[in-house]
């Protein structure tokens, strides 16, 4: 433990003897008077979690970088430099994936907006605010895998979406089984599922805002949509950005209950997610280094559109 | 004035809507699942002739999702003791406490924080598989702990900052150690938290399917999530009956929803405002 070492003969021989609470309260006048045991504590105390957070969540990281740059199968071990990262984008694939990624970002304002507009409806007190609220942010507690599992018997090709859709004279939707809309299908489902998430962190910013400036401006005779751009949305910023990030993030990592159960990441491979791919090479195809090296990109891509995102809002704050 | 009110009227109208749709899904698989194979191929919408329980009985026993459920409630009860109890000695420590490398350990809880499970997941199965951890009971609440940790702990240090030094130096001088005050003071001082963040950790683990698919593997150790996942194939031909086994497994959720709602809300939003 790393105070063992800075003891002092004085305070050691302070500390013999039975420790009475008397003679603790005593001598506990700082920290430089307290027994070893007493200074040791803080360090016991953090102990388990930093130990199960260094050697299960920042050990792997290290080790995950340094697996992606060596080989797979009949290489396995050995370095191979850049191979994996080669193989990796001349996957179609992962490119595929990485596309997808691409239209995550496109989507994203809508997944923010969505919940923005509706929290500031509810915030308005929209008759029936009160019950929208709870009924939003329902899904939102389901797992995806259930939330996937209900959305393949309502998008099923002979399902009742597409019953819906007869009614009124619309041609049957595949879905989930063409390429060219399986992905927006899923992505659907995803923003269905968890709006309620930012709707009710938006809401625990407008707590935070202050009342009589919206009331100013109504006063004023400020219309809705002006009332939001020019009082609601500066003094949000800050729950804006945390919501534009924990979006891409919850896009970018949460989706795999949701591909897997609903789409397995066809058809024709038009729904891969980097996760989904990871997941994939891994367990699947036993290629776990060029994983690694796909893992590697992925946690590149969310650091990079985690800092952009948060250089453009804090720009735009500044303009306001 | 009177714009904003008739816009709130006017907004009423699509928030109906939306919570409707937000609804319906499940009401549709709760209606199918009460239906005979037969009714559902005439007519998906039309509700069930009545009360039938049989398509729930029917998962219930032949998928086996009496074993997955009792794997979920192990592995989710033990990650999620493990979580509150560390987290809570943490945040403590983190909070109220002053020693050298705090700071340090706080900020590396904090990068832990975006760490995302895929980006570890090939070396953390690959050393959960050299460990002989890997299709048991303690490698998955071992491996849920290490994801939710670095959220409780921030979550926990947080909440015990709000908590004014003087009532821990009043208990030290009144004898405690510092394992004391922890004991006595933290731990029933932070039940709110604790509540909230072990019912948000409770449905992590809960939902999660991608960890418990890659660490346990076998049939007889899945978790309900990952029961669920297999019920497709094997009821590809009695939709009802997939239905029941779906909202068999969503069943816990919604009750768990339906109690703590502010809880769960609380949890969700901490750490939004503050930054």
């Amino acid at each position: 433990m790393p105070t063992a070492t800075t003891d002092s003969p004085v305070r050691t021989a302070l500390r013999t003897g039975p420790v009475t609470p008397r003679r603790r309260a005593r001598s506990g006048r700082g920290a430089a008077g307290r027994s070893r045991a007493e200074r040791l504590a803080p360090y016991v105390l953090v102990a388990p979690a930093a130990l199960i957070i260094a050697v299960f969540r920042l050990y792997p990281l290290g080790l995950g970088v340094n697996f992606s740059f060596t080989g797979d199968g009949d290489r396995n071990g050995q370095a191979v430099g850049l191979d994996n990262y080669a193989a990796l984008f001349e996957d179609p694939l992962f490119l595929a994936s990485m596309k997808n990624v691409g239209l995550l970002v496109l989507l994203l304002p809508v997944a923010v907006a969505i919940p923005g507009l509706l929290a500031t409806f509810i915030y308005l007190r929209v008759p029936g605010h009160r019950v929208y609220r709870s009924v939003y942010f329902f899904p939102a507690v389901l797992s995806p895998v259930i939330i996937g599992a209900i959305f393949n018997l309502l998008l099923a090709f002979d399902g009742p979406a597409n019953a819906l859709l007869g009614t009124v004279g619309l041609g049957p939707v595949d879905w989930l089984g063409d390429p060219d809309i399986a992905m927006y299908a899923v992505v659907g489902v995803h923003i269905w599922a968890t709006f309620g998430m930012a709707l009710v962190v938006f809401l625990a910013g407008f707590a935070t805002l202050d009342a009589s400036l919206i009331d100013a401006a109504r006063v004023d005779g400020a219309s809705l949509p002006r009332v939001v751009r020019h009082v609601i949305v500066p003094g949000l910023s800050r729950t804006i950005q945390f919501v534009v990030v924990t979006t891409m993030i919850g896009m970018l990592t949460s989706m795999f209950g949701l591909l897997y159960v609903m789409t397995g990441g066809g058809p024709e491979g038009s729904t891969y997610l980097p996760e989904y791919y990871i997941w994939f090479q891994q367990g699947q195809m036993g290629r776990p280094a060029l994983a690694s090296a796909a893992s590697t990109v992925l946690f590149c891509v969310m650091l990079v559109v985690g800092l952009a995102q948060i250089a453009v809002l804090r720009r735009a704050g500044r303009e306001d | 004035m009177n714009a904003l009110r008739a816009g709130r009227w006017l907004a009423a109208i699509p928030m109906a809507a939306l919570a409707i749709a937000t609804v319906y899904p499940l009401v549709f698989t709760a209606n199918v699942a009460m239906k005979t194979r037969h009714e559902y191929v005439l007519d998906r919408f039309a509700p069930a002739e009545g009360l039938r329980w049989d398509a729930f009985a029917t998962a219930w026993a032949s998928a086996d999702m009496g074993r997955y459920l009792a794997n979920s409630l192990i592995v989710v009860g033990g990650a999620v003791a493990l979580l509150l109890l560390f987290g809570s000695m943490a945040g403590f420590a983190l909070s109220q406490l002053r020693f050298r490398g705090s700071r340090a350990l706080y900020l590396a809880c904090l990068a832990a924080l975006f760490i995302p499970f895929q980006v570890i997941m090939v070396p953390l199965a690959r050393t959960m598989g050299q460990a002989g951890l890997v299709d048991t009971y303690p490698g998955l609440i071992l491996a849920y702990t290490a994801q939710f940790l670095p959220f409780t702990v921030f979550l926990m240090t947080s909440y015990y900052s709000g908590i004014p030094a003087e009532i821990v130096d009043a208990a030290r001088i009144d004898g405690n150690s510092a394992y004391g005050v922890y004991g006595r003071i933290m731990l029933p001082l932070g039940r709110p938290a604790l509540l909230s963040v072990g019912i948000l950790n409770a449905l992590f683990c809960w939902n999660d399917v991608l960890i418990a698919l890659l660490l346990m593997p076998s049939a007889e150790h899945r978790t309900l999530m990952v029961g669920v996942t297999s019920l497709r194939g094997q009821y590809s031909a009695d939709i009802p009956t997939f239905a029941g086994g779906v909202l068999i497994a969503a069943l816990p959720v919604l009750v768990l929803y339906l109690c703590f709602q502010r809880q769960i809300a609380t949890g969700v939003t901490a750490g939004s405002t503050k930054g």
